[in-house]
């Protein structure tokens, strides 16, 4: 590569790397508001579900209706959720190794502080079958 | 995570649903607790934004002549062979009380057995890290070439010559057996469904030694184990990535990246090292909401075949990993395509090959960037694993009781060892690529262009990388 085309690359390159830098500057503004806001709670969804009411997630033929259902909470808040099912289920949280069971057509309700962020299955033990999925943001 | 807790609950669940014991097996590796947090957005930005950085400077600043195709090395010391010795005994006994304990231990819950988690854990993800960080560990500690060294030790003296292999290897064979090895295992860990299963673990790792130990008296000992031997083969192309370098009993301290380019041109290189890169892409893809959305209907199609409710997820799983490992291929492909249409005479297999070695920082990072959470995290069931390897509440040294701590490190550790992983494999990458590429092309323009190929490669295979990571759902 000669002189000026090695100028003219590293050009590109402060070019690429000023876009890169605005880019980024946005996108971690936006990211570091959402992390900043939620210091009484987390990203505005879940704060909104988890403060009016514990998420429901309803087992149906020992599967989660609408499928594996999202709870995403900051590291240090409470966790809850509670599961109504159709079928006697034993109830199992991932990581956190919380059990309990549910009974045939009754509900059962979970509250922990959320202690270890990452993610985490929660899932009916008996059929192996995940329901919800925890996210605890550091 | 408690095993011994989980342990009581698994059993709890066991009167209701005895023959599904194994509900862990719907997750990742089977083995998890916790599994790793989406990378976020703006990390996802930046990195993605540096790895476009770092490739355009590394085409206007890297230099002009070649610096890594000889090995530089500087001697250290001694590291004296008789020290295999040991150390493969040290082998041979811990593949052993594996063995053992995936055949007598606990069945009914996978992280309170020694062979599930060594194997998975320890062995598949920490022979990868050391390998890097120590050089060519797993050779001194190979339990089936150590045992096949033993034994033709114990040949010569009886018979007063060594022992002569009565075939010969075929050179068109190259690491083909390992790369069949390599596809093997990635389907053992992300496909079949009794994968987490003690006993069968057993089985296959005993399998696996003797097909080693036939393929070794059949072709020499040295030779199967640097061609048909897949952890022995893949393990060596990674050891290539650290500055660490035993031979012939001395130990040598090499410049970095030296190690790569000595790699030999060998049939199935390019192979193995896609089957790699492909088998821990599928495993980022499998966790991803792409394929929970697309999975199902390959599962209800093997299930309209007449497969039950676990054999189709394990074919379709199956489906999945050849197509994760056809991509990655075809991608590198296409990459040497275009190298081609710059002449000088190179033809796409001899490109492919010489290139082959630019994709042992790219796998290794992969790994890193898949994996180093589950050897974080579920890495501390040694801790209890020591001292109760067979699950049956023995206390050998009085660890029996210890835990593993979920919070050893925090997921924003997890995402920036992850993108530091993938950032520095690219740059390595693109280093070795070009340092390549100015040794073979005789034109230095031809070189340059050249590298805008690798460039395409190198990036995708990044951004997949990334985009693998900010996908995952949990």
């Amino acid at each position: 590569m000669n002189t000026g085309t090695r100028w003219a690359v590293l050009g590109l390159v402060v070019v690429v790397a000023v876009v890169a830098f605005v880019i980024a500057q946005s996108g971690g503004g936006s990211s570091s508001k959402s992390t900043q806001a939620p210091a009484t709670g987390t990203a505005v969804k879940s704060t909104t579900t988890q403060a009016a009411a514990p998420k429901v997630i309803v087992v149906r033929n020992a599967k989660a209706v609408g499928g594996v259902q999202d709870i995403t909470v900051k590291k240090g808040d409470q966790v809850r959720f509670t599961v109504k099912s159709d079928s006697a289920q034993e109830i199992h949280v991932h990581g956190y190794d919380f059990h309990k069971n549910v009974p045939k057509n009754g509900s059962v309700s979970f509250s922990f502080p959320a202690k270890i962020d990452g993610g985490f299955v929660i899932e009916l033990e008996g059929p192996g079958q995940q329901i919800a999925a925890l996210k605890v943001q550091p | 995570m408690s095993a011994r807790a989980r342990r009581g609950a698994a059993a709890a669940a066991l009167a209701t649903a005895a023959p599904l014991a194994l509900p862990a097996a719907a997750s990742a590796h089977g083995l998890q607790g916790k599994t790793d947090l989406p990378l976020p957005t703006w990390l996802f930005s930046w990195a993605a934004a540096i790895v476009l950085i770092a490739s355009f400077a590394a085409l206007a600043a890297l230099w002009p002549k070649p610096q890594l195709q000889e090995e530089h090395r500087r001697r250290i010391g001694r590291l004296p062979e008789w020290l295999d010795v040991p150390a493969g005994a040290i082998g041979i006994a811990l593949f052993a009380v594996i063995v053992y304990a995936g055949f007598a231990g606990v069945q009914d819950e996978p992280t309170a057995n020694l062979a599930t988690v060594f194997v998975y854990v320890h062995f598949w993800v920490g022979m990868v890290i050391a390998s890097v960080l120590l050089g060519n560990v797993f050779r001194s500690f190979n339990p089936w070439l150590s045992l096949a060294r033993a034994s033709g030790w114990v040949y010569a003296r009886v018979r007063g010559r060594p022992w002569t292999p009565p075939l010969a290897y075929p050179a068109w064979l190259g690491c083909w057996p390992a790369v069949a090895g390599i596809i093997a295992f990635g389907w053992l860990e992300l496909c079949y469904q009794d994968k987490t299963h003690p006993n069968i673990v057993a089985g296959l790792a005993l399998a696996y030694a003797v097909v080693q130990l036939v393929g070794m008296t059949a072709y020499g000992a040295e030779t199967w184990s640097r061609r048909g031997d897949a952890f022995g083969v893949y393990f060596e192309l990674l050891s290539r990535l650290s500055v660490w370098e035993r031979e012939d009993g001395v130990l040598y301290l090499r410049r970095p990246l030296s190690g790569a380019p000595q790699m030999p041109l060998m049939p199935g290189a390019v192979a193995l090292l896609c089957a790699a890169i492909g088998t821990t892409s599928f495993d980022g893809f499998s966790n991803g909401s792409l394929w929970a959305d697309s999975s199902p209907d390959l599962v209800d199609f093997f299930s309209n075949l007449g497969a039950g409710p676990q054999t189709e997820t394990q074919w379709a799983s199956t489906v999945g990993l050849a197509v994760a490992i056809l991509v990655v291929s075809g991608f590198y492909r296409l990459g040497v395509r275009g190298m081609q249409t710059l002449g000088e005479g190179h033809t796409a297999d001899e490109l492919a090959g010489r290139f082959a070695h630019t994709l042992i920082p790219i796998a290794f990072a992969y790994a890193v960037a898949h994996y180093f959470s589950l050897l974080v995290f579920q890495g501390q069931a040694a801790g209890y694993l020591v001292s109760d390897p067979l699950g049956d509440g023995s206390n050998l040294f009085g660890t029996a009781k210890a835990t593993i701590d979920l919070n050893v490190i925090s997921s924003n550790t997890t995402w920036y060892v992850q993108v530091a992983a993938l950032v520095t494999g690219h740059v390595c990458g693109l280093i070795l690529a070009h340092d390549r590429a100015i040794a073979l092309y005789r034109k230095s323009r031809d070189a340059v262009r050249s590298q805008y190929w690798m460039l395409v490669v190198m990036v995708g295979f990044t951004s997949l990388g990334l985009w693998l990571l900010s996908a995952v759902r949990t």
